[in-house]
């Protein structure tokens, strides 16, 4: 059995390279982001509808490439993200466990590092996590809200604009990529 | 065994590596993997709903967040005058409901604090309710104000109180000061004591049912039947979706036999005095008006009674919860002497030359026993000792006649027993006999107990409604009607009669007339254009021993005056005036009522020219 | 078994993840409770760096605004605007007193009452919540910041204290939609409850049909929610209309005039902080007593306006006897009494149907711009006594029934004019001063 996984699998899903990240850019860019949802918004009420944390879920379960971390990343900053809104904890966790994990998945089947990739990601990961969002709240609190799709779709486009940008400043602090296996 | 060392594989580079086989193998491991996921995300929902949503014992948490159950609270009917008119409307109010699903026990202080409300009702309010099903809300304050609703807006977010829910209920308006309060009567929350018993088995806690008056009486009619609300509510408390819409039935309107012209008048007539007026159609046994002082003001009671008000009214010495008009039991005094002088002719006590001298004093049975006039009315026959009241006249009449045949004529016309009014707590009165004596003291009647009760003292009690049904039953020549408050729909409650002899009759209202037409006792109540007949009554609370003490003295007499209008009544009016010291004071009372109701019956009727044309259209003898 | 565990690893973490987040969520709604410590852990972690984000924000604003950087003048600089907010605090609150001062005996009144005790803060951040309108500030219960207290800028009220943590706070504004608060307007005493909006605008909501409010009129707290202390402005009309059940008020928040850079948050009302009993797992939430009754309202809760109404709702019962008890009086006969009858059946003197005569009843808003006629000063306030204090006939005779607060349970009378905790300065001897001295909207003074 672990002769034939062996032989077959590798082929798939274990040829690309992981990048790897000094511990404190884990911890400092997540912050950094939720930093900016939460005080940007203030003197620029439009940059509210940033989600600077989901791009950085995105691009750091992308980039690792490993499922696993994905989730826990996404975990993580999906709880913090709970934790600064008056709602229950889990609603954002939940989503960005899911955004991880998928982006995880899918990094491994294509080029994370081509610019079109990229935006097209950013966009289908955005317009995922609010609906996946939208779903919760409907299903687990019974909030009742409505689920506006052009505006998502704008919004989503504008955020996969803003992610380009931001994933090329983040590659940047990337220590060196390292093949995996 | 990295295969693929490139550093930056393009998007398309790994197509070509790919074979056949290892494809097809893939896309199953794929397919594997997000079945398993699908799997998983189903498994999840699954536990979300049985752990979560139906799992019985937290079934009832969950739903708190999803289902509320809101009662509407079915509108009371209106009570109404004869015209039609309003007595009683329903007013919009706001009433705050407590969800005891979600309810933290530590936040009740907060909320009594922030409704003044007292926190040991509000905690024994609850307790109360230990045995309903948790999903149903408790009332815990009626009557909200802006303050109230904007304490509870505030703070029914989920982040503080969330048990608070505004709710918006009709809520019972009464007249205000107590008009026609006795009457009436008020609401209020069902108690505990009542809940046990069998006649309110299909009420429930918290249901608001008649408590006194009309409104205890016609209970049935007059509440509806409260409806409910099942409505889906998101985390903000909104309302999303209704899952069951009951509607409230409302109650009936009822209307009365009171006529609010005369009630008004009525009342006004005892504004700062303590007693009574009914007023009655001695043909229907209609009630007309019926006035009770003091009063108490139902709008306080609409709701929740907080003690303190409770406990003031029913200690207040005056007792203005007591209907006065059926429930005060007092000597008639003087206003009895038109029944004995009835019980003289029918009896034929009373013969041609039957009179007495009067000199304000006559001994009987080794007593002396005063007339009111102290110089005395000379010689009396019976148009003049109804007219002057002159008691000696009727002390010898007593006398003649004895207990059991003046109980046998009281009894007749409907005294000592209940006149069967529609309305709840009536007393019966008390006419005096040698076996009524017999069987409460077992005690032989003394003769000289007689010569009380024939001018209406000793052991004789009267309420002013049966006085008002016996004077007026006697003078429509012995028809005695049920009296009533509520319009009967169908079936008359057949009356009590008795044959009477119309010239007696005639000779006993002659002499009321007498009372206040040709400068008798009453003659407060003379009305131009109109007969009025009455008879006034001074009654002593007291033996004349007793009213010599100390505390005798603060007991003043009551004044009494029955009166109607014409010789042939569509109209009696008593009143009954505590501590009014003489009868003659309580004369304008019935006078202004009976004006009242002749002169709207004037308005009503058509103006002269019309009935003119209508006399000469008509002759008389094809009108009747 | 082995072999899917180490296949399907990334999936078993995945499901594990969701579970466990499933769990804390289904815990949370099921109890309603909370999980404070991760919340205290993310803000505890976030609000340091907005607070240093804030500090250099507006440093910078200052150094441009600004003409000396030294420390010294940035302290005491921030010290006086506090002062100054606090200054104006009080004047707002002696005009809304002076009306009443007119009303009643101004001095007495001042006595009872002193201005609140606050705690200033910078607002640090939004929260991320979708629609909310909840900010961060820099200031937690190391502080003496309780969940349930009120949060104001000199300008007005700008919302409540909804969590508190160690160093930081959640504040939902008055614009939030689930945000509610008692106020009161100020000539026409009209009384209802603010609702957020979720908008610019705020609505006044359960105000009666029947009452009416001047555009432009000011609305002030109430103090019946028990978080705001009274008197307090909150905004002035911009909209009054007839709505279905109630009329529709909108009012234009004043709080956030100058933006919401600081705020004020009331650590102690005028009135006294309830003990907490409450678990120390829920945090406490802080209620104020109730406000002192209006002055010169009757002493019984009686029914004259159960709604708060303008009149006394009464029934054609009340109508008729009205309608004799002046007849009577027309024909000066005194029911029940005297030799001879009334005549029913004259015409008599018209009724104003609803009105008793006994009281009278100007409906509040029939006489708008009563307040703002009468003479400025005190003194000659307490001689006048306007026709909105007839008992029975204001909409305040509503909170009548509640108890009043005893003197002796308010704080010690702090002169409003010279606050105890600052230190004596000049407010107008900086221009930056005199920035947030000069709001553009004042309440006018009557």
């Amino acid at each position: 059995m672990s002769e034939y996984t062996e032989s077959i699998i590798p082929g798939v899903s274990r040829r690309k390279s992981a990048s790897r990240y000094r511990p404190a850019v884990f911890l400092l860019v997540p912050l950094l982001a939720i930093l900016f949802q939460v005080y940007v918004p203030r003197f620029i009420e439009s940059a509210a509808n940033l989600e600077l944390p989901l791009l950085v879920t995105v691009y750091f379960s992308l980039m690792r490439r490993q499922p696993i971390a994905g989730t826990l990343i996404g975990a993580v900053i999906g709880l913090a993200q709970d934790s600064l809104s008056h709602l229950p904890l889990g609603m954002f966790g939940i989503v960005k466990t899911l955004v991880g994990y998928f982006a995880a998945s899918v990094s491994q089947r294509f080029d994370v590092e081509n610019p079109a990739i990229r935006l097209i990601l950013g966009f289908f990961f955005f317009f995922f996590h609010q609906f996946f969002y939208w779903i919760l709240s409907r299903a687990l609190l019974s909030q009742q809200v409505g689920f506006d799709l052009v505006q998502t779709l704008i919004v989503g486009v504008l955020n996969a604009a803003v992610g380009l940008p931001l994933f090329v400043l983040l590659d940047k602090l990337r220590q060196d990529d390292v093949a995996l296996a | 065994m990295n295969l693929f060392p490139q550093r930056r594989p393009s998007t398309f580079s790994d197509r070509p590596l790919l074979t056949d086989d290892t494809k097809v193998i893939a896309a199953k491991l794929t397919f594997f993997q997000y079945a398993a996921l699908a799997v998983f995300v189903f498994l999840i929902t699954g536990f979300w709903e049985l752990q979560v949503v139906k799992e019985s014992i937290y079934s009832e948490a969950a739903e708190r967040n999803r289902i509320k159950s809101r009662p509407i609270l079915a509108p009371r009917g209106k009570i109404l005058d004869r015209d039609g008119r309003v007595i009683v409307d329903n007013h919009s109010s706001f009433s705050l409901l407590l969800s005891r699903e979600n309810l933290k026990d530590e936040h009740l202080k907060n909320i009594a604090e922030g409704l003044n409300l007292d926190l040991t009702e509000l905690t024994q309010r609850l307790a109360r309710y230990k045995k309903r099903p948790r999903y149903e809300p408790i009332i815990i304050k009626d009557e909200l104000t802006a303050g109230d609703i904007s304490f509870v807006e505030a703070h029914r977010n989920q982040d503080t109180f969330p048990e608070m829910e505004l709710i918006h209920t009709q809520r019972r308006l009464y007249p205000r000061d107590g008009l026609a309060a006795h009457v009436i009567g008020y609401v209020g929350e069902i108690s505990e004591p009542e809940l046990d018993l069998p006649e309110f088995i299909k009420y429930k806690q918290g249901d608001v049912i008649g408590k006194d008056g009309i409104e205890k009486q016609y209970n049935e009619m007059l509440m509806g039947t409260d409806g409910q609300r099942r409505v889906l509510v998101d985390n903000m408390g909104n309302e999303r979706q209704v899952l069951e819409n009951k509607e409230a039935r409302p109650g009936q309107p009822l209307q009365l036999t009171l006529d609010l012209d005369l009630q008004a008048v009525a009342e006004l007539s005892m504004e700062g005095r303590r007693g009574a007026v009914v007023a009655l159609d001695p043909r229907s046994g209609e009630v007309l008006a019926m006035v009770s002082r003091p009063a108490f003001d139902p709008n306080a009671f609409a709701g929740r009674i907080p003690t303190k008000l409770w406990n003031t009214i029913i200690q207040d010495p005056d007792k203005p919860l007591l209907n006065r008009a059926v429930q005060a039991q007092l000597a008639p005094g003087s206003t009895f002497k038109p029944i004995m002088a009835l019980a003289g002719l029918e009896t034929g006590a009373i013969t041609e030359g039957f009179s007495a001298s009067c000199s304000g004093v006559a001994n009987w049975y080794g007593r002396p026993f005063k007339c009111h006039q102290k110089g005395g009315h000379g010689h009396v026959e019976l148009h003049k000792a109804l007219a002057q009241s002159c008691d000696v006249y009727f002390y010898a009449l007593g006398n003649k006649m004895g207990i059991d045949t003046i109980a046998q004529y009281a009894e007749m016309v409907g005294l000592g027993q209940k006149t069967g009014v529609d309305i709840p707590h009536e007393a019966s009165g008390l006419v005096p006999s040698t076996k009524w004596k017999m069987r409460a003291y077992r005690q032989k009647w003394f003769a000289g107990e007689t010569i009380s009760v024939s001018i209406g003292q000793g052991a004789l009690i009267v309420t002013p409604i049966q006085l008002a049904s016996a004077i007026g039953g006697m003078a429509t020549g012995g028809v005695w009607q049920k009296p009533h408050l509520v319009r009967r729909r169908g079936t008359e409650a057949p009356a009590r009669r008795a044959e009477l002899n119309l010239d007696n009759v005639n000779q006993v209202v002659y002499g009321m007339f007498g009372v206040v037409n040709e400068g008798g006792t009453g003659v407060r109540a003379r009305l131009a254009g109109v007969e009025v007949c009455g008879k006034t009554g001074t009654a002593q609370l007291a033996s004349n021993d007793f009213l010599k003490t100390a505390a005798g003295k603060s007991m003043k007499d009551t004044a009494w005056f029955v009166g109607f209008a014409n010789k042939s009544p569509e109209i009696v009016v008593v009143a009954m005036f505590e501590a009014g010291e003489h009868g003659n004071l309580a004369a304008p009372i019935v006078r202004d009522v009976i004006k009242s109701y002749f002169d709207k019956k004037a308005r009503m009727t058509p103006p002269e020219p019309a009935k003119a044309l209508a006399q000469a259209m008509f002759p008389r003898e094809l009108r009747r | 078994m082995d072999f899917l565990l180490h296949r399907y690893r990334s999936l078993t973490v995945l499901v594990v993840t969701i579970l466990a987040q499933l769990v804390l969520l289904a815990y949370q709604v099921k109890t309603d409770g909370d999980v404070r410590l991760i919340r205290v852990w993310s803000v505890e972690a976030v609000t340091p760096l907005a607070r240093v984000l804030e500090g250099i924000r507006s440093s910078t604003s200052d150094f441009f605004s600004n003409y000396v950087v030294l420390s010294g003048a940035q302290a005491e600089n921030r010290r006086m605007r506090e002062e100054l907010g606090r200054l104006k605090m009080d004047n707002q609150f002696l005009r809304s007193e002076l009306s009443t001062a007119q009303r009643a005996e101004a001095l007495v009144v001042f006595q009872k009452r002193s201005p609140s005790k606050t705690v200033a803060a910078r607002v640090i951040g939004s929260s991320t919540g979708a629609n909310a309108k909840v900010v961060f500030v820099d200031r937690g219960f190391t502080s003496g910041v309780l969940k349930g207290m009120a949060v104001l800028t000199p300008d007005g009220i700008v919302g409540k204290v909804i969590a508190s943590y160690p160093t930081a706070a959640q504040v939902q504004l008055i614009t939030d939609p689930s945000f509610a608060a008692g106020v009161i307007s100020q000539s026409s005493r009209v009384q209802g409850t603010l609702k957020g909006q979720g908008r610019g605008d705020l609505l006044v909501d359960y105000v009666q049909l029947e009452q009416k409010v001047e555009k432009g009129e000011w609305f002030f707290t109430s103090g019946d929610d028990r978080v705001f202390p009274k008197g307090l402005p909150v905004g002035q009309v911009s909209v009054d209309k007839q709505g279905t059940t109630f009329r529709e008020i909108y009012l234009l928040p004043s709080g956030f005039q100058h933006g919401l850079e600081e705020v004020l948050i009331v650590v102690e009302g005028v009135h006294q902080q309830i003990p907490d009993d409450v678990s120390a797992f829920n945090q406490p939430i802080k209620l104020l007593p109730p406000p002192p009754p209006p002055e010169g309202s009757p002493e019984s809760g009686s029914l004259a306006a159960p709604d708060g109404g303008p009149q006394p709702l009464t029934t054609d019962a009340d109508r008729l006897r009205q309608k004799y008890r002046a007849l009577g009086e027309a024909q000066s006969h005194k029911y029940g009494e005297g030799m001879t009858a009334p005549n029913y059946n004259q015409a008599t003197p018209p009724v104003v149907p609803g009105t008793p005569a006994g009281s009278v009843a100007t409906p509040p808003g029939a006489a708008p711009g009563t307040t703002a006629a009468r003479p400025i000063a005190p003194a000659a306030g307490v001689a006048t006594k306007g026709p909105a204090t007839t008992p029975g006939a204001t909409p305040l005779s509503g909170t009548v029934a509640n108890p009043a607060p005893p003197a002796t349970k308010a704080p010690a009378m702090k002169a409003p004019v010279t606050p105890t905790t600052a230190p004596t300065t000049t407010p107008t001897s900086t221009p930056a001063v005199k920035s947030t001295t000069t709001p553009a909207v004042k309440p006018p003074v009557p």
